[in-house]
């Protein structure tokens, strides 16, 4: 098996000839086992990636393959939910999980989309899909999804209409499959703070092109909050800085040790904190952390 | 068996909070050789947090030795953390600290400062 | 990599099972309304034609022969059962030249149109289907029953028609452009390509409403411009006849007719009318004309235009499918090794 959940090598996507890149000369590497949030904000091009590691577009230039293959033909192993949740009105909740059985006949896992539906869901069976709140919409799909036991979990925005007790819940859900299953996760989301303490692994995604890629705690580390006087902070690379009145906020990479002087302050910042950063200076250069290269990258660095 | 309670917002490092809990849990005596730590999807159902954490957290606490990890069954307490039980001498002493600060005019805030910078001081000397 | 299991299913089954039976069974489990309609429309239908072939044609072969015989001013005939067989054989064959653009409306709308729009396309070929399986079972399940039952309809249509045949005086001959069609094998052709100009109106326009909308206009072109081009899918029969005549003869179905020239050479015909008329005989005269024709189609060419109307749309069709297959193919970027994914 390769440990490879997804490799994007100079991925690009049009929609139309003289459309504009919702995705541009985007590469990284994703290792399996991780649960990898695919942050930044709407338009940015998360849906369309995700979309392409389904199997469900065609990309324009470059090359993505999920899971060591070429994801139409990684198409068993991977499970996708996309950000509309869609499903059959007209069929029951069983009925849909028999389809779920129908349609993956050498992989379907019975006993878990019935646990995520019935035994922690509480739905009935017999419940039509057009009458499901929300969250039961979403459980659904999500069951759909786990139901086949896939090696690589595509989520688009799978939360976002859900309140904050199912969130947690359904978080919880997730989470425990992947334990259970070594499933990679990816899942994409314009709200950080809720993917904050189920992700292990950065995408951050703008404008189309990979921003911060690698292990969250490693891309945390790589990043000091300093406030302080109003200095000089070469050689250091500077994200973003802020000076209001003598005093200096800024988000750097540290190139060698760090000192902010005696009266500055020096912190580890937040996801939230690293990501709006980012965000809020889209010149700032990217960061691919090693883990995220691919081979090529990795023989250029 | 215990059961963690994780806060996003204390700035405390997720794995940090379990491994503290766990030892909380031995030095109280909650948790005892020869019980079985929750599995990480059991922590990461009630948690919703990533199950890589919780298992850096157990690797944490199998290097401190507190921990065994046993193929296929799960993770075990191998040893206990010193107690301090309520009737221990070093409570007496505790008591009749509290209580000579009180006099000398100090209140809880001042107590609580006073007590965590000694602890600090403490620790530090260990890492050093 | 750090997991307290290590990742299951990783090995290779040795058995496959195939999704296509089980998507077959998707199909007809999600479209089974429309299945239910069909099924009502060819029974009804069936029965309609039914009743047409036995009490109907023989209670109105039975008036025609009272009416026949009658000398007298008045006779008793039964006048309603000879209007009750020309409505309802009418409605017949209206009823079954109908049937492709109900197809291709629903085939539009709801069999592709309306999963493109509602997401639940990718939602299948997110499990273990590939795109083309997908729309190659959707297609070949309702082209199945499309064909089976229209096949039957048009069978009973044309049993029924061939019993009335020199009994029922006012019956629809065969160069009628409903009966020519609801008679043979056009009508299964044109609701297959009305199935696939619904696919490909979903594929493209993804939405339910527009692909209604196109897959019909669609169909009703194919039908319009094969009633155009259908005189000139076979060989015609010159028929000449002598100006005396009222006009030129028609076989059946007419292409061309006018006038001859003692050279040869075709006119128009002045719509004058037989040269025992003066008038006419002069202008015939003037023109040089010496014969009426007609270039037609007798009787005996309807299996040959049936044919080849049938085969050029069923190619029509083909190329419509290639194309959707194609388009699909573009949009969703299939693996370079694909098996067993095409038609």
């Amino acid at each position: 098996m390769s440990d490879t959940a997804m490799e994007a090598a100079g991925l690009g996507k049009r929609f139309g000839r003289r459309g504009g890149w919702a995705l541009h000369e985007c590469s990284f590497r994703l290792p399996t086992g991780r649960v990898c949030a695919v942050v930044g904000p709407n338009g940015a091009g998360k849906s369309t990636l995700l979309a392409h590691a389904a199997g469900l577009l065609a990309p324009t230039e470059g090359s993505l393959t999920v899971l060591g293959s070429h994801p139409a033909a990684a198409r068993e192993r991977i499970a996708y939910v996309a950000q509309n949740k869609p499903l059959y009105p007209q069929l029951t909740v069983a009925q849909t999980l028999r389809l779920g059985h129908e349609l993956n006949p050498a992989r379907w896992d019975a006993s878990v989309a019935e646990r995520i539906t019935y035994e922690n869901g509480g739905l009935d069976p017999k419940a039509k899909v057009r009458t499901l709140s929300g969250g039961q919409r979403t459980r659904v799909a999500l069951a759909l999804a786990l139901g086949k036991r896939p090696e690589l979990l595509l989520l688009d925005e799978p939360m976002a209409d859900l309140d904050p007790l199912a969130r947690h819940e359904l978080m919880g859900t997730l989470m425990a499959e992947a334990a259970q299953y070594g499933t990679t996760v990816v899942m994409s989301s314009h709200v950080v703070a809720e993917l904050e303490g189920s992700c292990d692994y950065l995408l951050l995604i703008g404008g189309g092109q990979v921003r911060l890629a690698g292990d969250l705690d490693d891309l945390l580390a790589a990043h000091t909050l300093t406030t302080g006087p109003v200095r000089d902070l070469t050689p250091h690379t500077v994200v973003e800085s802020r000076t209001t009145g003598r005093q200096l906020t800024a988000l750097i990479r540290p190139q060698g040790p760090f000192s902010g002087g005696p009266d500055a302050r020096a912190t580890t910042p937040s996801l939230e904190e690293l990501v709006l950063a980012h965000l809020r200076s889209p010149e700032a250069p990217a960061l691919i952390l090693a883990s995220a290269r691919t081979a090529a990258q990795e023989s250029a660095a | 068996m215990v059961e963690y309670r994780i806060d996003r917002r204390s700035g405390v490092a997720t794995y940090v909070q379990i491994v503290q809990q766990t030892k909380q849990a031995l030095r109280l005596g909650m948790l005892e050789p020869g019980d079985k730590l929750p599995t990480a999807r059991e922590v990461v159902e009630a948690t919703a947090i990533n199950p890589n954490t919780v298992l850096k957290a157990y690797r944490e606490l199998e290097r401190e030795g507190l921990v065994e990890a046993r193929r296929g069954l799960g993770t075990f307490v191998k040893r206990s953390l010193g107690t301090a039980p309520a009737d221990s001498p070093l409570r007496a002493e505790l008591d009749d600290w509290a209580a000579r600060a009180r006099e000398a005019g100090l209140d809880q805030d001042d107590v609580a400062a006073l007590f965590t910078a000694v602890l600090e001081k403490f620790s530090k000397g260990d890492k050093e | 990599m750090t997991t307290l299991t290590a990742p299951g299913t990783t090995a290779t089954p040795t058995r496959r099972p195939s999704a296509t039976r089980g998507l077959v069974r998707t199909v007809l489990l999600l479209h089974r309304p429309a299945l239910y309609l069909w099924a009502g429309l060819f029974v009804a239908l069936a029965a309609l034609l039914l009743w047409l072939y036995g009490p109907g044609t023989d209670a109105a072969a039975a008036a025609w022969r009272e009416y026949d015989r009658c000398t007298k001013a008045t006779c008793a005939y039964d006048q309603d059962a000879i209007l009750r067989y020309k409505s309802y054989s009418q409605y017949a064959s209206i009823a079954l030249a109908f049937l492709p653009f109900l197809v291709a409306a629903w085939a539009g709308a709801s069999l592709i149109g309306r999963e493109m729009e509602t997401g639940t396309a990718q939602l299948a070929w997110t499990q273990s289907v590939s795109p083309a399986r997908w729309l190659a079972v959707k297609l070949a399940v309702p082209a199945a029953l499309v064909t089976v039952g229209t096949s039957v309809l048009v069978v009973l249509h044309r049993g029924m028609w061939v019993r009335g045949q020199g009994r029922i005086d006012n019956a629809k001959g065969w160069t009628d452009t409903f009966v020519f069609h609801a008679n043979g094998p056009t009508t299964v052709a044109l609701a297959l390509s009305g199935l696939a100009v619904g696919a490909l109106a979903g594929i493209r326009l993804r939405g339910s409403l527009s692909a209604l909308v196109m897959s019909a206009v669609w169909t009703v072109g194919v039908r319009a411009a094969l009633s155009l081009a259908l005189p000139y899918l076979w060989p015609t029969v010159r028929t000449v006849t002598s100006l005396t005549h009222d006009g030129p003869t028609s076989l059946g179905i007419t292409v061309h007719d006018g006038l001859l020239t003692s050279t040869g050479a075709r006119l128009a015909d002045p719509q004058c009318g037989s040269s025992h008329s003066s008038e006419c005989s002069t202008l015939y005269h003037r023109l040089d004309a010496v014969s009426f024709y007609t270039d037609s189609h007798p009787q005996s060419h309807y299996w040959p235009l049936q044919l080849m109307a049938t085969g050029l749309v069923l190619v029509l069709t083909a190329l419509v499918l290639l194309v959707t297959f194609r388009l699909l193919k573009r949009d969703t970027g299939s693996a370079p090794l694909t098996k067993g994914a095409a038609l």
